[in-house]
């Protein structure tokens, strides 16, 4: 019966697009949209045509954002080809409850933690065990997002090395008023008021967005929700401000509160009791900017940033009332940065850099509010030796007062031979600093009663169990109280590629990418047990893994009416310690039916967990004549992937391990009229793909619709460029 | 000179073939007894240890701890021997990263026992992966346990599950261990 819904869906949705093909061939054929030159600023810091940037790129427009008709970020990204949402691998969906870390996109086969997101070129703080909510990014004010892959810590510093993420809000350009109401399943409402004034010497943007989901249940038998019911407020505003003809200010302010209702069970003394509470996140920034230029050669940008992060998390019993848990994360960054850019020519820039970054972090499962500091600074040189061949050598050092300063280079060459095709290939360097938990987590579970401790708080943590008798006197903790603490993980990453406008109808991107990864850090637990026979963990580098792959991307312009896009991606993703230990025959595996052992094959190594070998993404956008009619369909695929070890080995080498590949298809129809309402209509996840237990972060099919009305089209007297 | 040294290489051949049949004599007389089991063990760290006999195959009662009619006990993933802290036997083991399969004879020395109740011979964590999330115990594959029992014979033993006993409620009452072994009871190391 399901399959024969699908099957019905699929061939409706076919029968529809070629009822548009024929309609449409039937017009008139109407003149191309203009081709604007897009311009991309996270590749090199400075504004640049994408067709000079020496690395791989990867721009979302408004356009296409609007398109997709989506409110959620993670949705928007994991469209696009190598980006693979995908869930903290620290955590794992548990009885019905999704990983308790979320998901985040995936980048050249790297977890989430190591791509840095940016939203207007700086730094969002209040990183879940190294993911970051895209939840707390609205979508409505994004003019573009720019992703920019392979390692980009010689501009950006720690974080960077699978590439970087940049979304960039509008730019108060003209004046506007936007009222936009967003309705979908699970009781779900946007609403998004804008409003932009410009005048001569300055324009201001406000903006402010409210959203709210009711949450989701996959499983009916579980108590609870799967995924709990929230509210979320965002307001920004952003200020531009021409003080003299080189002299421009530009300030911007922004904040974020969301409340999630919780609802769920816990266990006291083996029994079952409901709890119920709130976790309650606020995240603010203000971001200030001054750049003056002295002449044609020399410009000179001023910035400070401040930015802060709290979630405070309360669950209390509901018999009683009576306080259950209550668990906070607290996080401070000041970064006042220098930026100079010397140079005429726009190819032959020199950038220089430099910054500070204070930061401060209190967490309920750390011992105390910890302060760090560090001081960076940055420099990239562009060369053209020949008129079609860019050299860009670039590098930054970060001087860190909880690690040794971290030095990272990095070459891009873009090369030219027709003006169709630009052929790409650059390497360079990237750290990420172990993060917060790794070096100062400092908790006790309190069912089982294992303890975690952060490499910097062993010393402390081993001392004080010892004296709490937690560890018995005869144990010899001396080994453990010397330096212990993490070194960075590192990566060098290799891109080679190229940009191919075949003609104007096709356009081809291809990049081949390989990093390589060591220091690594892992969980490892100490020699020794508590009193209470249980295990303590710290963290340790020990880890070398190596990604590597492929990704294209066409765009085919079919017909006058019709674009088709496909991505594609293979990965491979291994640890090269695991493949070292097969080699060595050390590596054994215990088939959990048969309970025979043997000796695991290099061949049967599937690689790291939690990622596809094959994932590939489909896109097909329909417009007509006059652009009053647009409709999309899309499709994202994505391969089987390692879920968790069954057979004692640790490593992903079973097909019973792999949680089945999987496709989410969406189609959405909209409808500007001349007044300037813009009506969209459409469903995510069309065929309900759902899996309680492996992917509960995914809810099932979804429908939604959106109305946006633009207020100054009413009341302006043009009317025909509708869809600006 | 030269004739010399093949002859007394010669010799030594010889010399090997025959030790060689005699230790084959020897085994013969193997009389291993090989058993899969499955035992349950508390789960919490108050509750009293399970103990174990390999020669019997059985569960022995907590009365008899003080004999050395038990090899070892088990609580939650707390392995305890029956010699030193814990008992009047000899008991001792070894973990050897070797498929069980592979095993074929028992080590001449090397084996650990409890030296106190924090420096168990068979430290825990050591045998297991703990997966955080789901709680599971997997006990790593290719690893296998070599006793020495209370009294003085050898065993290789594979632990192959560990199992929560279904459960209602949040904390689980008992483990269920899978294993196998093969108990030499000549008193011989050979399996």
């Amino acid at each position: 019966m399901r399959k024969k819904q699908k099957n019905i869906i699929v061939f409706g949705a076919a029968t529809l697009l070629l009822a548009l093909c024929q309609v449409s061939f039937a017009q008139k054929k109407f003149n191309d949209t203009i081709t604007i030159r897009e311009t991309v600023v996270t590749a090199t810091r400075t504004e640049k045509s994408i067709g000079d940037i020496p690395v791989p790129v990867q721009v979302i427009g408004r356009k296409y954002i609007q398109q997709t008709g989506s409110q959620k970020l993670s949705d928007i990204l994991q469209q696009q080809a190598g980006l693979v949402l995908a869930d903290n691998p620290l955590g794992q969906s548990l009885q019905g409850y999704p990983n308790p870390f979320g998901s985040g996109i995936q980048m050249q086969g790297l977890d989430p933690a190591y791509t840095l997101i940016l939203l207007d070129g700086e730094p969002l703080t209040g990183r879940n065990a190294g993911i970051l909510n895209l939840g707390r990014i609205a979508v409505g004010n994004i003019q573009q997002i720019e992703i920019i892959k392979g390692p980009a810590t010689s501009l950006y510093g720690s974080d960077a090395l699978a590439g970087v993420i940049n979304i960039i809000t509008e730019k108060p350009d003209h004046n506007s008023t936007l009222l936009k109401v967003h309705r979908a399943s699970n009781n779900t409402w946007g609403l998004t008021a804008s409003n932009t004034i410009k005048t001569n010497k300055a324009a201001l943007e406000l903006f402010a967005n409210r959203y709210s989901s009711g949450g989701y249940d996959l499983d009916e038998n579980i108590y609870g929700k799967t995924a709990d019911p929230y509210r979320n407020y965002s307001f920004a505003a952003k200020l531009f401000y021409n003080i003299d003809a080189r002299t421009e200010l530009r300030s911007s302010v922004r904040l974020f509160t969301q409340k999630q209702f919780n609802n769920y069970l816990v266990y006291t003394s083996n029994q079952p009791e409901a709890v119920d509470g709130s976790s309650n996140e606020t995240d603010w920034s203000v971001n200030n900017q001054l750049q003056h230029r002295f002449n044609q050669k020399t410009n000179l940008v001023s910035r400070l940033y401040l930015t802060g992060y709290r979630d405070n998390a309360t669950v209390y019993l509901q018999k009683n009332d009576s306080l259950f848990d209550r668990s906070f994360l607290g996080q401070f960054l000041v970064k006042p940065e220098l930026q100079l850019e010397l140079g005429k020519k726009q190819n032959e820039q020199l950038i220089t850099g430099i910054g500070y970054n204070y930061e401060t972090i209190d967490a309920s499962r750390y011992a105390s509010e910890k302060q760090f500091n560090s001081f960076y600074i940055y420099s990239q040189k562009e060369w053209l030796p020949l008129n079609n061949l860019n050299i860009t050598i670039g590098a930054r050092m970060d001087k860190h007062s909880l690690y040794k300063a971290q030095f990272n280079p990095k070459l891009a060459l873009a090369y030219k031979p027709t003006s169709r095709l630009t052929v790409m290939a650059s390497v360079g360097t990237g750290f990420k600093a172990p993060d917060f938990r790794q070096q100062f987590l400092f908790f006790t579970n309190s069912l089982v009663g294992y303890t975690l401790l952060g490499a910097n708080e062993l010393n402390n943590g081993l001392i004080q169990l010892k004296q709490q008798g937690q560890i018995d006197p005869s144990v010899d903790i001396s080994p453990y109280l010397t330096d212990h603490s993490l070194l960075p993980e590192r990566s060098v990453g290799t891109n080679l590629g190229f940009r191919w406008n075949y003609s104007n109808d096709t356009k081809i991107n291809f990049d081949v990418f390989r990093n390589d990864i060591s220091h690594l850090i892992d969980r490892y637990n100490l020699p020794f047990t508590k009193t209470n026979n249980q295990s303590i963990y710290s963290y340790v580098n020990v880890n070398r893994v190596y990604t590597q792959g492929a990704t294209v991307n066409i765009s085919q312009k079919l017909c006058s009416f019709l674009n088709l896009d496909a991505g594609y991606q293979y990965l491979d993703a291994k640890d090269k310690d695991v493949l070292q230990r097969i080699k060595d025959g050390a590596v054994v595996k215990r088939d959990p039916v048969t309970f025979q052992s043997d000796y695991v094959k290099a061949k049967e190594y599937g690689g790291l967990f939690n990622r596809s070998k094959h994932s590939a993404n489909l896109q097909l956008i329909y417009f007509n004549k006059h652009h009053w009619l647009n409709a999309r369909a899309s499709a994202v695929y994505r391969g089987r992937f390692g879920y968790s070890d069954i057979n004692g080995d640790n490593i992903l080498d079973d097909d019973r391990e792999y949680v089945k590949g999987y496709v989410l298809l969406n189609a959405n129809v909209s409808i500007a009229f001349r007044n300037g309402l813009r009506i969209q209509t459409g469903s995510e996840n069309i065929l309900d793909h759902e899996d309680k237990d492996k992917l509960p972060n995914l809810s099932g099919r979804t429908f939604f619709v959106n109305c946006s009305l633009d207020l100054n089209k009413i009341f302006s007297k043009n009317k025909n460029n509708i869809l600006q | 000179m030269k004739k010399m040294i093949y002859s007394s290489v010669a010799i030594a051949i010889a010399a090997m073939l025959t030790l060689n049949s005699c230790s084959k004599d020897d085994a013969v007389v193997i009389t291993t007894i090989q058993k899969t089991d499955s035992v349950k063990v508390n789960f919490s760290s108050n509750s009293p240890f399970t103990f174990f006999s390999f020669k019997n195959d059985a569960i022995v009662a907590n009365s008899d701890s003080a004999s050395t009619n038990w090899d070892f006990g088990l609580r939650f993933t707390t392995f305890i021997l029956n010699s030193h802290t814990y008992g009047p036997g000899n008991a001792g083991a070894i973990l050897q990263n070797t498929i069980y399969s592979n095993v074929t004879t028992a080590p001449d020395n090397g084996y650990a026992y409890d030296t106190a109740s924090s420096q168990k011979a068979i430290k825990d964590g050591s045998w297991y992966d703990y997966n955080v999330a789901t709680h599971a115990f997997a006990p790593k594959a290719g690893q296998t346990f070599i006793f020495r029992t209370a009294d003085n014979h050898y065993v290789k033993m594979e632990l192959l599950a560990v199992d929560y006993e279904p459960f209602v409620g949040p904390a689980p009452v008992r483990l269920i261990y899978r294993f196998r072994y093969t108990y030499q009871s000549s008193g011989a190391k050979n399996f």
